[in-house]
Order: C-alpha cells, then sequence, then structure tokens
C-alpha cells in the first residue's frame, strides 16, 4: 500500500481585484489554497509590498529607517518617486498622519491636495492610508475621493463607524476600498457585508485585519487571517474572498525594541538590523497567514521579504 | 425539559435598585410574571454579592417566595448568601452553581439543606477548551459530589454555552459534550445558561440563537435550561408545542441544505442559525439576511 500525502479539499477562491489602473495597475489575490501550499492548488498572483510615504516629516523615526529617505522625508513626492525609481517600489502607501486631530491636525483640503500631486506623479497603484479617527476620515477621504477621481485609488481604513460615508464617496469615484474591522473575525464579515449592502462591488474591495509586528501579539492576527483563508477557501464564504492587506510597517517601527541604540542594549544586536530584520520577519509571519499586500517601510526588510517569497514559489 | 427563568437578576435596570433598596414590588411582579409564562424554576441571580451577601438572598428568596411556590435556583458566588437562601428556601432548591474552585465550602451544604446543585465546568484552569477538557471537570466534579453523598439526580451539569460570535469551536464543544453526558454520568442531569450564545448579538436577533441552540441541544438530550421567561417561542419550544421547526432544525443539523425558497420565512430564520451554530457558516451579525 502506498503512501498518499493527504490534501486539504477546497471548494473556494479568492477573488483577484485589480489596484490602481493602467500598466502599472497590479493585481493581487486568486490564490485556490493556503499560502504558499502550492502543492494543493494556485497562487497566480504573488503577494506585493507596497512602500510607504508619509504626508510630513516623520517624528521619532528609528535612524536606520530614515537613512535610506534622506532628504526626500519633507517632500511626499519626492519620497514616493525615490521609493520607485531607486527602491523598485511596485505600490505606494502615502500615510496621512499629518491629519490626526491629535498631532498636526492637517485639514482636508491641503491633505487632498498633497494626495492629488502625489497621485499625478506616479504611475503605481497609491494606497492612501488615513488616521482611522472617524470623524476626521470621513471629510479627508470624502474629499480625497473626489479630488482624484480618475486615479482608481485604494482607500482606507473604513471602519463600520464610517463605512457609509467614505464608502459611499469612494463608490461614486470607482476607488478600492480597503475594509477594516479590528482584528475579529466575525466583525470583519460583518463590514464586508455592509459594504456590500451599501453597493460597493465586490471587485472593489481588499481586506485590512489590523494587524501587530512580532511581540504585539502577531499571533492574533495571524490566526484570524488564517480563519479567513480557511472560510473563504474551504467554506464558501463569499464574504472572506478577498485579498488582505496588512499595514505592518508604522506596526512594527513604532515598538520600544527598533528604537534602542546598539550599545544600550548589546543583547539585543545592531540596531539597524534588529529593526530591518523585526520589519522583514513580521510581514513574512503575516505572508505565511495569507496577506496579498505588504505595506513596508525599509528597502533591506523589503527585499528580504521579496526573496523569500521567490525562494517559496520557485518551481 | 425543564426551564430556568433567568429574569430576576441584579444586573437588570429595574431588580438591581429594587435588591438594593429592598423594595419587594418590582421583584414580586417579575416573579409572577414569569411563573405565569410558564416556567420551572425562578433564577434569583444576586450577583458576587460581597457585601452581606447573606442578608440579601434570605430577603430575595422570601420576598418571591410571598408570591410563588415555584422552586428556586439561587445564584451568587458568595457561599455565605448561598446558604442564607437554602435556609430562607421552603422547597428544595438548585444551587446556581458549584464549579471545581468552590467544591470544599459549597458540596457539603448540596446534602446539609437537602438542595440539588449545577455543576458548573469552569475548571481550575478557567475555561475548558473542548469537550474533552469538559468530560475531566465533570468526571472529577461527579466523583467529588457522589463522595459528599450527592446522588446523580441532583447534579445539574452545565458544559457552559458561549457566545458564536467569540469561538465557534467552543459552541460545537459544548454541542459535542452534551452528546458524552449520559454515558460519562448515567442519570446526572444537565442545564446551560442559554442567553450566553447570543451575547453580543443585536438585541432583536437574539432569539433566534437562543432557540435554534436550545433545539440542537436538546436533541442531545439537555434536561433543562436558564432562559429568558418571556421569549414566548422558546418556551413552546421547549414544551414540544413546534415539533415542524424542531424537524427541520435535525435536518439541518444532518447536513441537509433544504431549498430556502420552499420554507416560510420563520423557518428560513432556523435553518440559516443551525448553520451558522453548527460553524458551517460564519457568524456575522447579518447572519439571516444573506
Amino acid at each position: 500500500m502506498t503512501f498518499e500525502i493527504p490534501k486539504t479539499k477546497y471548494s473556494g477562491r479568492i477573488r483577484e481585484i485589480t489596484l490602481g489602473k493602467g500598466d502599472k495597475a497590479i493585481t493581487v489575490g486568486g490564490e485556490s489554497c493556503y499560502p504558499f501550499y502550492l502543492y494543493e492548488g494556485e497562487m497566480p498572483r504573488l503577494p506585493r509590498i507596497a512602500m510607504e510615504v508619509y504626508d510630513c516629516p516623520p517624528e521619532e523615526w528609528a535612524p536606520a529607517a530614515l537613512e535610506p529617505f534622506a532628504g526626500v522625508t519633507d517632500d511626499p513626492v519626492a519620497w514616493a518617486k525615490k521609493c520607485i525609481s531607486d527602491y523598485g517600489a511596485e505600490m505606494i502607501c502615502l500615510q496621512l498622519i499629518s491629519t490626526d486631530p491629535n498631532g498636526l491636525d492637517r485639514g482636508a483640503e491641503e491633505a487632498a491636495q498633497v494626495v492629488k500631486q502625489v497621485a499625478d506623479a506616479i504611475d503605481v497603484p497609491l494606497i492612501v492610508w488615513g488616521t482611522a479617527n472617524h470623524d476626521k476620515d470621513s471629510e479627508v477621504l470624502r474629499l480625497v475621493a473626489e479630488k482624484c477621481q480618475d486615479k482608481r485609488l485604494v482607500i482606507g481604513p473604513v471602519e463600520e463607524g464610517d463605512h457609509k460615508k467614505i464608502g459611499a464617496s469612494a463608490l461614486a469615484y470607482q476607488h478600492t476600498l480597503v475594509a477594516s474591522s479590528p482584528i475579529d473575525i466575525n466583525l470583519g464579515k460583518q463590514l464586508n457585508i455592509l459594504l456590500g449592502n451599501l453597493g460597493v462591488s465586490d471587485e472593489l474591495l481588499i481586506i485590512d485585519p489590523t494587524v501587530s509586528g512580532i511581540g504585539y501579539g502577531i499571533e492574533y492576527c495571524y490566526s484570524v487571517m488564517e480563519r479567513m483563508r480557511m472560510a473563504g477557501l474551504a467554506q464558501q464564504d463569499d464574504k472572506l474572498q478577498f485579498p488582505i492587506i496588512c499595514n505592518v510597517a508604522k506596526e512594527v517601527w513604532k515598538t520600544k525594541e527598533v528604537h534602542i541604540p546598539t550599545e544600550e542594549a548589546p543583547a539585543l544586536g545592531d540596531a539597524k538590523k534588529r529593526g530591518i530584520l523585526m520589519e522583514a520577519m513580521s510581514a513574512m509571519i503575516l505572508l505565511l497567514a495569507g496577506g496579498d499586500v505588504m505595506i513596508m517601510r525599509h528597502p533591506e526588510a523589503i527585499r528580504l521579504v521579496r526573496e523569500m517569497i521567490t525562494e517559496l514559489t520557485a518551481s | 425539559m425543564l426551564l430556568i427563568g433567568e429574569n430576576i437578576n441584579i444586573m437588570s435596570r429595574t431588580i438591581g435598585p429594587a435588591m438594593k433598596g429592598r423594595d419587594p414590588a418590582p421583584i414580586q411582579e417579575l416573579a409572577r410574571d414569569e411563573a405565569s409564562a410558564g416556567v420551572d424554576y425562578l433564577d434569583l441571580n444576586i450577583g458576587p454579592a460581597r457585601k452581606a451577601g447573606d442578608e440579601l438572598m434570605g430577603w430575595v428568596v422570601t420576598t418571591v417566595q410571598a408570591v410563588t411556590d415555584k422552586p428556586l435556583s439561587l445564584d451568587t458566588t458568595n457561599p455565605v448568601a448561598m446558604e442564607a437562601g437554602l435556609k430562607a428556601a421552603k422547597s428544595k432548591a438548585l444551587i446556581n452553581s458549584i464549579a471545581p474552585a468552590r467544591v470544599d465550602e459549597e458540596l457539603p451544604m448540596v446534602r446539609e439543606y437537602g438542595a440539588a446543585m449545577i455543576g458548573l465546568l469552569w475548571g481550575l484552569d478557567g475555561m475548558p477548551r473542548d469537550a474533552n477538557e469538559r468530560a475531566l471537570i465533570a468526571v472529577d466534579l461527579i466523583y467529588k459530589a457522589n463522595e459528599a453523598g450527592i446522588p446523580n439526580e441532583d447534579i445539574w451539569i452545565d458544559p457552559i454555552a458561549s457566545p458564536v460570535s467569540v469561538e465557534i469551536n467552543q459552541v460545537r464543544a459544548c454541542l459535542e459534550f452534551m452528546g458524552m453526558l449520559e454515558e460519562i454520568a448515567p442519570g446526572c442531569r444537565s442545564t446551560v445558561g442559554l442567553s450566553n450564545i447570543s451575547n453580543g448579538t443585536p438585541a432583536d436577533l437574539r432569539p433566534y440563537l437562543n432557540r435554534t441552540y436550545l433545539i440542537m441541544l436538546m436533541r442531545y438530550g439537555l434536561y433543562s435550561a436558564i432562559v429568558d421567561a418571556f421569549d414566548t417561542e422558546l418556551v413552546k419550544i421547549a414544551r414540544g408545542e413546534m415539533p415542524h421547526i424542531v424537524e427541520l432544525v435535525h435536518r439541518v443539523m444532518d447536513g441537509d441544505s433544504p431549498d430556502l425558497a420552499s420554507l416560510g420565512e420563520e423557518e428560513v430564520k432556523y435553518a440559516k442559525t443551525v448553520r451558522v451554530l453548527t460553524g458551517e457558516s460564519l457568524y456575522s451579525h447579518s447572519w439571516l439576511e444573506i
């Protein structure tokens, strides 16, 4: 009797979602198996990485994270261009940090202007990420959707509390929405249903399960993403058959561990490598859990993750 | 199927102040209403009652007994309050509940006062993770209860229903355990805090989860349940007055997928709810709409 390796029975497939438009548009999703289970199904679209750009000079970034962007961090357009030309970014994620009501509290008009400038200056897909403050995001992201109406942006985070306002304007101008839920699979499904009820088509939705980095509860994110994939692929749950986006760099680079200088904690190793590795490993874990798009920061961390993706999918 | 009305609870906006202010009227009114709604026992939940719990429980028992002869389920984690309630109770009371952490203090009371007990399967390490851990805790608890002279028919095992919106595997484990209980402990009885299954669900939709889960548990031999006394459809189900719904729930549990278009509006809701409670379909607040 020959031994047969048991195989998972899949009954569903993740939808393919196209981000951006034109020659540089990127399609993600389409998996018919668990992440990298290429002996059981296919991943016709490999996971992609978006490089993040802040809309104002970052405060409190570790030196290791600032170094690759020296000279452009006060100019989002130059920063985005540098990511593309110097580091081969396939997508840009513009983080609207300046709009945070607890920070600079920049107005919607000015913020939308910056988004427009960046969108006009690049040809790769642009993800625009707010501050998760419902009132402010409703104001800012609605204006962004309108001002960039022909750009096919990816706009988020859209949460249950602001899904109607942001959803309606994104719907009007055909942008893709990032449906964001607080590490809870039931609430994630519910938001997708609500956005569907609002009229958002299945082709314009990507899921943000809310993630964290290594050491800060990443196992919960892993578990929720894993269950989303199980529901979508093995239980035919069509409300969870969407690609997943992970806004991970911001989480990793705000931790205590990436900020401690080498001399203060020699046991933790070289400070620069430490931050890079924490980012790369966090992203890799989330890819293994089912992530389709990683929002990342350090070019070296990105290189490491791309290498792993290539190795894991080599035939 | 015995029903224990859950409504007299210190967490209630009317009952809480009445308990604290020793105002009998709202409590007695609710006790009468629950009795006429057709439940078999009245649960009196006074919470942890750390301060003067004995005096409060004694008073609540006397207050309720003044208007109804229904037997009482005494619901507190304070052993001193429990004993005061047992002393005041005129008929055989149900201790709600005894978990492994409190066996030494509370098991002796069961015999002393000729009461029955709910054996809560909340282990020393917290919530059991699956059906087997429930079984382990149950065997140990029942053994200790038997040693204390309590016969199986006075032990009502509560396998703990947990919210469907939190962890579906626990919803299934509770069901699975219910199917094992008769074999593990012949003659033992059972109960479950039913409304917990729908905790976190929008209030108007909770009854569908409660009723459907009750039918599913009854199929595995559930003896009693702690329920909302005023859910009339639920009471009818427990009384065997809705056989066609019960039959439909059983069919869907067995994997049958009836053509939803051929079902009535209420039947569709039950069918969809079974699929959510078995884990076949992932729960979301809109589960009845999709």
